[in-house]
């Protein structure tokens, strides 16, 4: 699976024209808070708040075509949904790991 | 007591209309009808719907415009008359002058 | 391209990229966009904005979604305002969840224009046929108030004017059911000058104010005529004259009108398109139907319509029953009808005749059964009885009329200065109009009367000679000539003498005119100028048809007339 979908993104550079890197910018932001959230909440054991916080962040991500990104959180959403909560900090740091990657590629287009 | 007539657009027949009573102060007027028109017609109509009433001078008139008309050959319909006045005009016998209706 | 007018949008999403994005979509489709970020903004905007559609996020803080939904459609009210749910909720439960909470679609998460752009179109063609069917419901609404307010207006004038009169005599019975009377039923009744009762039934087509426009010249009509003393057919004829005028083709009012006679016991009945009247004999307990007829009124001209009526003799306690159609069509729960059958089945199983009346009440009402609100019942009773018995009205008109002979004779002398300026005629019919049984002979009257006077006037006093309108120039020279004479005349006199005199089966008119001409050899008069047809000699021959003799007294200048009438009752 790739980092990026190309296709999703170019019909979003043409959506927003002069807002795409406003909208890049945004989802950065976005996707930072959303990651200190879940990093509050796993500490915790309300799985629903869990499963909520992942939840969001896999649309937003597959919003703006980041699959790979939405895909861990889609898992970690399906965990906590399952009430399976051990090792949720592992599952974060993936996450972390990749939106560190997406957020350099989507730099680079803006 | 109110005497109008109107002409046929051929000029072959005359419809006189008698509004209110038909009596002895209509005489001039009834005849005046009939009698001054530029083409002699061949059919005239006596429409009573407006009489209110009809009295025996007034059947004289009707003899006397049958005259006028050719008398046998004379061709007058007598037309919606009221109960009343087609009572009188029965009771004289005038349906067997005029064509009544 | 966009086809869709441009729209107010709401986009509640907790998302910021998720809203930046649809935000744009929305855009960029040509409408305009309103924005929240959690349930509870999304409520405030709505109720300042009133978007067309909304786009709710499933999950947002503060109030969720599902909350944000109800509360919106609660604002909403009657309006439709299309709820679609942003959500990447995929599980039946989550979307059932949505539904329930008054969402009408989904749009999932990664958002697609193209999708978006479908569900806005759909919903918007949705929401227009929406508002239209609301504003025409509305005007439906509005309407139908309106309808019920006149039909209210309606009964109410019906009320007053449909059933009213005698109805309270001792010997009546009546039901009229207020949708009977809604329907069109008018029932009227009066007393006659010589004590009898007239009654009218009558079952207008239509309902509401068509019905009560019918009832009212019907009813004015009856209650003028009846106490002036105008016979059965008299009257009917006038109505039916009046509603024909009045009333548009198709719609007429089938009746039952009667007169009894409670001195002479005499029933006489007119029956036009009502189902058969019951005629109840007491001594022998069977019924004597009477058919209706004739074609109900308003439908004939005046010249066409019959009144033949059909008459009978009765007994004291026997009843008439009569009735609208109400009765035979009530129709029960399976949609069968009352009929005549049924109705018969009352009369035969019956054994105490004073609860017939409320038997056939009861019979129809427990037939229909408590479901139905659907009472139309109308329903007469009269019970042959003594006047005395019947009401104060009726008893004293009976002790006046039944057994007296009543007699009067006036005398009327018009002197010369009078003749050129007075026509005494008119004066005279009106003396003879106060009785109530000649007036229906005013225009035979009138005939007789101005025949003679003219007669007296133009041959006694103004010594005009007939011989003169034997050609048409003397026909005018006559008339000529009456006009210059009555200018001038200054003597003379017409005497003219009318008695009256009534009997148990009607009455006999006596007229005498005088003059003071020298009168004619009336011995000589030939009798049938009727059937020659001169110009003159026709009004002494009118007169003698009408009257039966016309005969000379004195020197001729003295004619008498008898008319006599015989009662119609």
């Amino acid at each position: 699976m790739e980092h990026l979908d190309y296709d999703t993104l170019n019909t979003l550079k043409q959506l927003m024209e002069d807002d795409f890197a406003l909208l890049i910018d945004t989802f950065v932001q976005d996707s930072t808070d959303r990651i200190s959230t879940l990093r509050q909440v796993i500490q915790g054991t309300d799985a629903d708040l869990i499963r909520r916080a992942a939840h969001s962040f896999k649309g937003s991500s597959s919003n703006i075509g980041a699959l790979q990104l939405s895909a861990l959180c889609s898992a970690l959403e399906k965990k906590a949904l399952e009430k399976r909560l051990e090792a949720l900090d592992v599952d974060l740091d993936s996450i972390e790991k990749e939106f560190a990657q997406v957020q350099v590629l989507l730099r680079s287009l803006s | 007591m109110a005497i109008t007539s109107t002409v046929s657009p051929d000029g072959n027949q005359v419809t006189i209309y008698i509004q209110g009573r038909f009596d002895f102060s209509s005489h001039q007027e009834f005849r005046g009808a009939y009698e001054k028109l530029a083409q002699a017609p061949i059919h005239y109509r006596v429409d009573l719907q407006g009489t209110s009433y009809l009295d025996s001078s007034a059947l004289g008139m009707l003899l006397l415009l049958r005259d006028y008309a050719g008398g046998e050959q004379s061709n007058i319909q007598i037309v919606n008359c009221a109960p009343d006045v087609k009572k009188i005009l029965l009771i004289s016998n005038f349906e067997q002058l005029f064509d009544i209706q | 391209m966009n086809d869709v007018r441009r729209l107010k949008i709401l986009v509640a999403d907790d998302t910021d990229t998720d809203r930046l994005i649809l935000e744009s979509i929305v855009r960029k489709e040509g409408h305009q966009v309103v924005s929240a970020c959690n349930g509870l903004e999304a409520i405030q905007v709505y109720s300042a904005e009133k978007p067309d559609i909304v786009l709710l996020d499933a999950l947002m803080p503060e109030l969720d979604g599902f909350g944000a939904a109800r509360k919106i459609k609660e604002l909403a009210g009657d309006e439709l305002v299309p709820i679609i749910f942003l959500t990447s909720l995929s599980d039946t439960e989550s979307l059932v969840q949505c539904l329930d909470a008054g969402g009408d679609d989904f749009l999932s998460k990664p958002y697609n224009r193209i999708i978006l752009q479908a569900k806005i179109k759909s919903f918007n063609r949705m929401r227009e046929m929406h508002s239209t069917m609301l504003t025409q419901r509305n005007q439906i609404v509005q309407y139908n108030n309106r309808l019920l307010q006149e039909q209210t207006v309606a009964k109410h004038v019906f009320d007053n004017v449909a059933h009213s009169g005698c109805l309270n005599a001792s010997n009546v019975r009546y039901f009229l059911s207020s949708l009977a009377v809604f329907n069109g039923d008018v029932l009227v009744a009066a007393m006659r000058p010589n004590g009898s009762m007239m009654v009218l039934l009558g079952d207008f087509t239509g309902h509401g104010l068509p019905a009560a426009i019918g009832a009212m010249p019907l009813a004015s009509t009856f209650y003028g005529m009846v106490p002036k003393g105008f016979s059965m057919t008299d009257i009917l004829r006038e109505i039916n004259g009046k509603l024909k005028n009045i009333l548009p083709v198709g719609i007429f009012c089938c009746a039952t009108m009667m007169d009894i006679n409670f001195r002479k016991k005499r029933l006489k009945i007119w029956n036009g398109g009502l189902p058969d009247c019951f005629i109840y004999h007491h001594q022998e307990g069977n019924i004597t139907p009477v058919k209706s007829t004739h074609l109900p009124l308003g439908v004939l001209s005046n010249r066409a319509f019959k009144d033949n009526c059909e008459y009978f003799e009765l007994q004291k306690e026997d009843r008439i029953f009569v009735w609208s159609d109400g009765i035979h069509e009530a129709r029960n729960a399976d949609g069968d009808m009352f009929g005549e059958g049924r109705l018969k089945e009352v009369f035969s199983r019956n054994s105490n005749p004073e609860l017939l009346f409320a038997d056939i009440i009861e019979a129809v009402q427990q037939f229909v059964g408590s479901g139905e609100k659907d009472d139309d019942l109308s329903l007469l009773e009269i019970r042959m009885d003594e006047p005395a018995r019947v009401n104060s009205f009726a008893k004293e008109a009976s002790d006046k009329f039944g057994n007296s002979e009543i007699e009067w004779a006036m005398r009327f002398e018009v002197k010369p200065t009078s003749f050129k300026v007075f026509d005494p005629l008119p004066m005279l019919l009106n003396v003879l109009m106060e009785v109530p049984s000649l007036r229906a002979f005013s225009s035979t009257l009138y005939t007789i009367l101005a025949e003679l006077y003219t007669n007296a006037l133009e041959h006694g006093v103004l010594k005009l000679d007939s011989e003169l309108k034997k050609t048409p120039d003397g026909f005018s020279d006559y008339y000529e000539l009456r006009e210059q004479r009555i200018n001038q005349v200054t003597e003379g006199f017409v005497r003219i003498n009318i008695s009256h005199k009534t009997n148990e089966n009607g009455g006999l008119l006596k007229v005498r005119i005088e003059d003071s001409g020298e009168g004619f050899d009336h011995q000589q008069r030939s009798t049938d100028n009727l059937s020659s047809f001169g110009y003159s000699g026709r009004g002494i021959a009118l007169v003698e048809k009408l009257c039966g003799t016309v005969t000379y007294l004195g020197c001729g200048n003295i004619v008498e007339v008898a008319f006599s009438w015989a009662s119609d009752d």
